[in-house]
């Protein structure tokens, strides 16, 4: 039976958490080190390593530095291991003094003063996008099932309508409007950005009736390139159905909330040297 | 002086106990968080309305807590009520959330310390056996995602929900849906209550063996529920003093004239007292201050509960019993709340943005949780989360002190030491994550 590790960086666990819920895994994997749901305080030799959570503190980059020679295989799992996910909300330039000011404690890991993607320390061999990924890529995963071949886009796994003759005028955000059942949130007025989205999570926002904020990071064709090609591909989507002022598309991908995961990918390969090669990405 | 530090695990997030002793004498019992998130900061000058999407960042194990909770606030500063429909639905995902929680912590967390074992994955999974060690962890991850199925049904996302927005939530659920629902939590119910009865055997067994369910002193608890068939949505505060008298009730905007909060060095969480008392948050609590649950099943076990223990009831791991009476009842409240008609039109009211101040609270598996926005200019001007496992850090504290006195005399340090230390830190269900937010 295959061995794997689950290593929780800075994170918020969710990754984790979705992962107990691939409990297929229990029959064919055997889980040897995952603190959430094991007492055992040092990662074994294993077959594959999961990391999930970004490098934040001298204490994360250590542990990550001394368990990734025991794996045969690296997986960065989830926004944080892969771009540094929510916490580069605190690298802002006005957010970061603050941050790093109330950052101070004496008796506990000190705080790097920026957030890491874990491949600008270690190897990694596989990249498992997503904000958490869903179960069903976990097993994908786990299972390095050569059939298994995820949607392009969230656009391919969402079932929503696209309509020619619904152009919305203006943007309604995130929040506001009542959600047409079975049509195009774009045709609604919302930015959605699932158009261009990684596919494979089953589109479950967008169903629901949310607009896809881009967990998975950009599909094949954006993946390798700078996060501008994946910016211009949205705003062309936009400019193509709707009739929404191109500045007010602009402002909202580079809000908080987009900007998260919209620099996922492109963006930090540079800090790790090398761009993230899409056969890596499942 | 001997320091002793015990990693912790079985717990959300990163955290550790350090135990001072001089002389086989306790100086200092610690419970340290050791990451830190920073999300009051993170969140600065972000548009008020992506808060439901980026707090429940916050924790991946109580993501939909904050994203119910900054719906709320969000709410109260534009001055909208969202229609009965949605707030149904968001109980039902708080429901969701309980049930996914209290099974992950009876059953992943704190099972393996009735029975002996690292991990419930290391116990034997054949499930045609008699033997009840066998197929726990199966068994235990089945009633687990019936709450994860039923946040996704009112949430679209298990992790990280989404489908709560300003004004209401963004869609009902079909009759269909919910029939499918139903028919997953009848089947979880039974498997639910034969795992709580093992549980519940083998939490007497360790009881026998340690001859005490905990000895630390009462305390005041805290919830945002009370009465009868409790609702986690949360609307007002409640304090019990420690002889069982409810002292007061307050709104969450209020809340800084009753729970006063501090930092250390020692840790990346802080910790709040009631008006410099030890409080205590979480099931424990709230089991404490109910009248009933409500439904059969669970009343069942609070009656046994009840009748065993008293009301109020103060030992540290009647903590994990009452989660299980919880487990059962949201079960069974679930069950309630789906046999009503939940795919009609008035999913949401319209609202208009406007700047000012506000506060959502909910009752979180944890306890209650408060997120308090100030919004200028449609951003965030500041941001305050209010979290249940910081007014839980005294009482772990003091219980952590109880143990160590208890296993260190000048002789030697018992080795149970290290098992009492998991054992009173998972009674809280700490989530460092949110403590660290």
């Amino acid at each position: 039976m295959k061995q794997f590790a689950v290593l929780q960086l800075s994170g918020c666990a969710g990754c984790e958490v979705s992962l107990l819920n691939a409990d297929a895994w229990i029959q064919q994997f055997q889980l040897v080190y995952m603190p959430l749901v094991i007492s055992a305080y040092d990662v074994p030799p294993v077959d594959l390593l999961l990391v999930s959570g970004g490098v934040r503190s001298d204490e994360d980059l250590h542990t990550l530095r001394r368990a990734v020679p025991r794996a045969q295989e690296v997986v960065a799992v989830g926004t944080c291991a892969i771009s540094g996910g929510v916490a580069h909300l605190g690298d802002r330039d006005e957010v970061r003094q603050i941050f790093l000011a109330h950052a101070e404690r004496h008796h506990v890991p000190r705080m790097l003063p920026k957030s890491h993607p874990i491949d600008a320390f270690v190897r990694v061999d596989r990249y498992l996008p997503g904000c958490p990924p869903t179960p069903q890529l976990f097993m994908a995963l786990l299972e390095q099932d050569p059939h298994f071949k995820p949607a392009k886009t969230v656009c391919q796994d969402c079932g929503r309508r696209k309509l020619k003759d619904m152009r919305p005028q203006r943007l309604l955000g995130f929040q506001q409007g009542r959600v047409e059942e079975g049509i195009c949130l774009i045709n609604q007025g919302y930015l959605c950005i699932g158009s261009s989205t990684r596919g494979g999570c089953g589109a479950p926002c967008t169903r629901a009736g949310h607009p896809c904020v881009g967990c998975r990071g950009p599909s094949d064709t954006f993946i390798e390139k700078e996060s501008a090609a994946w910016f211009t591909s949205i705003e062309r989507v936009f400019a193509s159905m709707t009739d929404i002022p191109p500045e007010d598309i602009a402002a909202g991908l580079r809000s908080p909330q987009m900007a998260l995961f919209l620099f996922q990918f492109s963006d930090y390969a540079g800090e790790a040297g090398q761009p993230r090669p899409k056969e890596k990405v499942l | 002086m001997t320091t002793l530090t015990f990693p912790l695990s079985r717990i959300e997030g990163h955290a550790r106990v350090v135990i001072e002793v001089q002389g086989g004498e306790v100086v200092s019992a610690h419970f340290q968080a050791t990451e830190f998130r920073g999300f009051q900061y993170l969140a600065q000058g972000a548009p008020a309305e992506q808060m439901p999407v980026i707090t429940p960042r916050i924790c991946g194990v109580c993501s939909t807590a904050h994203h119910v909770a900054s719906v709320k606030a969000l709410e109260d500063i534009y001055g909208v009520t969202p229609p009965p429909l949605a707030i149904t639905i968001r109980e039902l995902l708080l429901l969701g959330q309980l049930l996914q929680n209290q099974a992950t912590s009876l059953f992943i967390f704190t099972m393996p310390d009735r029975l002996g074992v690292a991990s419930i994955f290391h116990l034997p999974d054949a499930s045609d056996d008699a033997d009840q060690r066998t197929g726990v962890a199966t068994r235990a991850l089945q009633v687990r995602q019936a709450g994860t199925h039923l946040i996704a049904l009112a949430g679209g996302q298990f992790i990280h929900p989404v489908k709560a927005v300003i004004g209401g939530v963004t869609s009902g659920i079909t009759e269909q849906a919910a029939a499918a629902m139903r028919a997953e939590l009848e089947v979880a119910l039974p498997v639910a209550c034969a795992l709580f009865d093992y549980y519940w055997e083998s939490s007497h067994a360790l009881s026998e063996r340690l001859g005490t369910w905990g000895d630390d002193a009462p305390a005041a608890y805290l919830t945002a529920i009370a009465g009868y068939r409790p609702s986690f949505y949360g609307t007002q505060l409640h304090v019990l003093l420690p002889d069982g008298s409810v002292c007061t009730n307050f709104e969450p905007r209020e809340f800084r004239d009753y729970l006063e909060y501090t930092e250390t060095e020692t840790s990346y969480a802080g910790q709040t007292s009631f008006r410099g008392q030890v409080i205590r948050a979480n099931s424990l609590a709230r089991i404490n201050m109910m009248a009933t649950m409500g439904t059969p099943l669970a009343d069942g076990y609070l009656e046994r509960f009840r009748e065993a223990f008293g009301q109020p009831a103060h030992a540290i791991l009647l903590y994990d019993l009452a989660r299980g009476i919880e487990l059962v009842y949201a079960i069974e409240r679930a069950l309630e709340l789906l046999s009503q008609p939940l795919d009609y039109e008035d999913t949401d009211v319209p609202y208009a943005p406007r700047d000012g101040e506000g506060y959502g609270l909910v009752e979180a598996p944890r306890g209650p949780l408060i997120h308090h926005y100030r919004v200028e200019n449609g951003r965030i001007a500041h941001a305050e989360f209010i979290i249940p496992t910081v007014h839980n850090v005294l009482a772990i504290e003091r219980a952590l002190r109880v143990a160590a006195n208890r296993y260190i005399t000048p002789e030697r340090i018992n080795l149970e030491l290290e098992r009492a230390v998991g054992r009173v830190v998972r009674a809280f269900d700490p989530c460092i994550a949110c403590a660290t937010h």
